[in-house]
């Protein structure tokens, strides 16, 4: 009878340990031949090279290759060029961060003509790819907007002008960010002034930040590191840290400027997730499977000096 | 000259220019099998198909700033040219104009500027860097201005897709022959501008400005048409180059052609163009042009860091300028 129950239970743990591994595998298989692409903005801000990270670990975990082709400058001509350098080398799927949605479209037709896979990361362009991970830019935008109330409120202020520092108008992300921001506004007492754009340099960003000081804002919101980084600087040099600055990603020095609580709070992006959950789909269109262009929100983390 | 018995690799080191031309060549070869070797996918069909396309890019910015550099000269709007032709063309067609007119207008637009630079350093004598620079601002803020200060929609949602595709395909998509149309685009224009510097009088002109500007004077070249001749050919060859890129993106950047006008001065540089004036040829920018895009496409194709880019380019101009005067003023005697 013992021996009975133990063999019962032998098999049944035998089953199980079978199953959580099929569930865990999540059906992703490499033949280890799959060459990929990366594409992102640039190659120097910490946002791609945490994504660049993210994809290296899969690139490590499944054995496949996956080069790093970025640009060296935020550059429509020069990602094309990527593009083209991608295909010309025989790469079976590019994963791309576009610039916009219209300018690389061509190229990567191209590529989609040429039999290549393309996989989405953080902005999408107008061709149809097999899956997208993104930040739902507009839903993070206006959870800043609302930390920023929150915090100004709790300190008594129910009006007063706000300050927004995006980076151009033509960069899809930001561009929804700043909108989620604006709606989060909707009804409130506060005046959003026009937007200024520090091309997403820290030193501009800086610039229009202390001009927005001068002229008396109760907040600043910067849509991206470098809007984010000058924002907080500006703050820093104002010496009045009853100014309420609120941005997006995060870096080294935006963790700091949270410290010393010229921050009140950034929109942490999980780059590194796009770069994993980017590998494992391009794998996945390589060896044929229909991913049916399934858009993921790799989501945002709000971190404040409490939450970091 | 001694024609009797001269071999014909003799004549052709004979040409001015030449040897500067041939060293950059075979420097081109070199770099190019070094990155195959490295990168079989450098040998490929498609990626020479690619290079063609983006050598022809610098090729034309090297044509536009090597008819400056030989009069002695530099235009340092080049870049910003290249951008506000990029944006005038897009937000134009994007308004539904007809493509041609809209091309039309563009070019009519760098031309200005470039009357304006040739008359500021011809007849105001102006130092070519300082009036350049100003231009150089006056048309990004134009290209900047033009749209509203943002970069523009798509052409095709003003033109419709039929026309964007053709316009695309004219200047960067399409293909004649076999190889891309940019590339052909670059050519025709190359044999026009190698024509007119070797062959005809205001190419002599435009060399005896830049050996000695006084004594071409003397001899009654006309300094202040021939330096605007120059400064309009300049503007002509940014106006094509802004078109690609509009083609190429199908939109129009604001940034456009950023620094533009230095990659030219590389191209010509390597390729024997001399920065001091009197010296080179458009092979010798065409060698310069090639060799510059096979160093950033390998680079590229090897996964190389980005500064790595920079640095390789910036020491090949330096060596190349130091092989210029050594040869000037060295070795081989006075060259004059």
């Amino acid at each position: 009878m013992k021996r009975r129950l133990l063999a019962a239970v032998c098999a049944a743990t035998m089953v199980f340990a079978m199953g959580t591994v099929a569930f865990a595998d999540d059906e992703v298989k490499a033949t280890g031949d799959e060459k990929i692409a990366l594409i992102t903005m640039d190659s120097i801000d910490q946002h791609w090279i945490t994504l660049n990270e993210g994809a290296q670990k899969a690139a490590e975990e499944f054995g496949v290759t996956v080069d790093f082709m970025s640009p060296n400058t935020k550059d429509d001509a020069q990602q094309i060029e990527c593009v083209n350098n991608a295909v010309a080398g025989g790469y079976n799927a590019i994963m791309v961060a576009a610039n916009g949605p219209d300018a690389i479209s061509s190229a990567l037709q191209e590529a989609v003509d040429g039999g290549v896979k393309i996989v989405y990361v953080d902005s999408p362009a107008n061709v149809e790819a097999s899956a997208t991970f993104s930040t739902d830019n507009k839903a993070a935008g206006q959870t800043a907007g609302e930390e920023m109330i929150k915090v100004l409120e709790d300190a008594g202020v129910t009006s007063g002008k706000i300050g927004i520092i995006n980076v151009n108008a033509a960069t899809d992300s930001c561009v929804n960010r700043e909108e989620g921001f604006r709606a989060a506004f909707d009804g409130s007492d506060f005046e959003l002034m026009e937007t200024q754009y520090g091309e997403g340099d820290a030193a501009k960003s800086q610039s229009i930040a202390e001009n927005y000081i001068t002229q008396g804002v109760v907040g600043i919101f910067g849509c991206n590191e470098g809007s984010t980084t000058g924002a907080g600087n500006a703050i820093k040099a104002s010496g009045n840290d009853a100014i309420v600055g609120v941005g997006f990603d995060k870096s080294d020095a935006i963790l700091n400027l949270i410290d010393d609580g010229y921050l009140y709070a950034t929109m942490a992006q999980n780059p590194d997730v796009m770069g994993y959950e980017g590998v494992k789909a391009a794998i996945q269109a390589i060896n044929g499977e229909d991913l049916g262009g399934e858009v993921t929100d790799t989501g945002v983390s709000v971190l404040t000096k409490e939450s970091k | 000259m001694n024609n009797k018995q001269q071999s014909p690799v003799k004549k052709l080191l004979a040409i001015r220019g030449m040897g500067a031309a041939l060293t950059a060549f075979v420097g081109l070869v070199i770099i190019y099998i070094a990155f195959g070797l490295i990168n079989s996918a450098v040998f490929s069909g498609q990626n020479i198909l690619n290079l063609l396309r983006s050598m022809s890019k610098y090729l034309l910015i090297g044509i536009a700033q090597s008819y400056v550099l030989i009069t002695g000269n530099i235009d340092l709007s080049i870049g910003s040219l290249v951008g506000m032709s990029a944006m005038i063309s897009a937000t134009l067609m994007t308004t539904g104009m007809n493509p041609l007119l809209a091309i039309l207008i563009s070019l009519l637009c760098c031309l200005v500027i470039g009357v304006v630079n040739g008359y500021l350093v011809g007849k105001f004598k102006l130092p070519p860097f300082i009036a350049t620079l100003g231009t150089m601002f006056v048309a990004r803020g134009i290209a900047y201005m033009v749209n509203g200060n943002r970069n523009t929609d798509a052409i095709a949602t003003g033109i419709g897709k039929e026309a964007a595709d053709k316009f695309q395909n004219f200047f960067y998509y399409g293909k004649t022959l076999g190889v891309y149309n940019t590339f052909w685009i670059a050519m025709i224009v190359f044999i026009i501008f190698f024509f007119v510097l070797s062959k005809t009088r205001t190419g002599r002109h435009i060399y005896a400005i830049g050996s000695n500007v006084d004594a071409a004077k003397l001899s009654g070249v006309d300094v202040v048409a021939t330096t605007i001749k120059t400064y309009l050919i300049s503007a002509t060859c940014s106006c094509l180059v802004g078109l690609i890129l509009c083609a190429q993106a199908g939109m129009g950047n604001m940034e456009a052609g950023n620094m533009y006008e230095m990659y030219g001065v590389a191209a010509g540089v390597i390729g024997g163009v001399s920065p001091l004036g009197g010296t080179g040829i458009l092979l010798g920018t065409l060698a310069g042009a090639a060799v510059w895009q096979t160093l950033e496409n390998g680079l590229n194709m090897i996964g190389a860091q980005v500064g790595i880019q920079r640095v390789v380019i910036g020491v090949i101009v330096v060596v190349a300028v130091l092989l210029d005067v050594v040869v000037r003023n060295g070795k081989f005697g006075k060259r004059k």
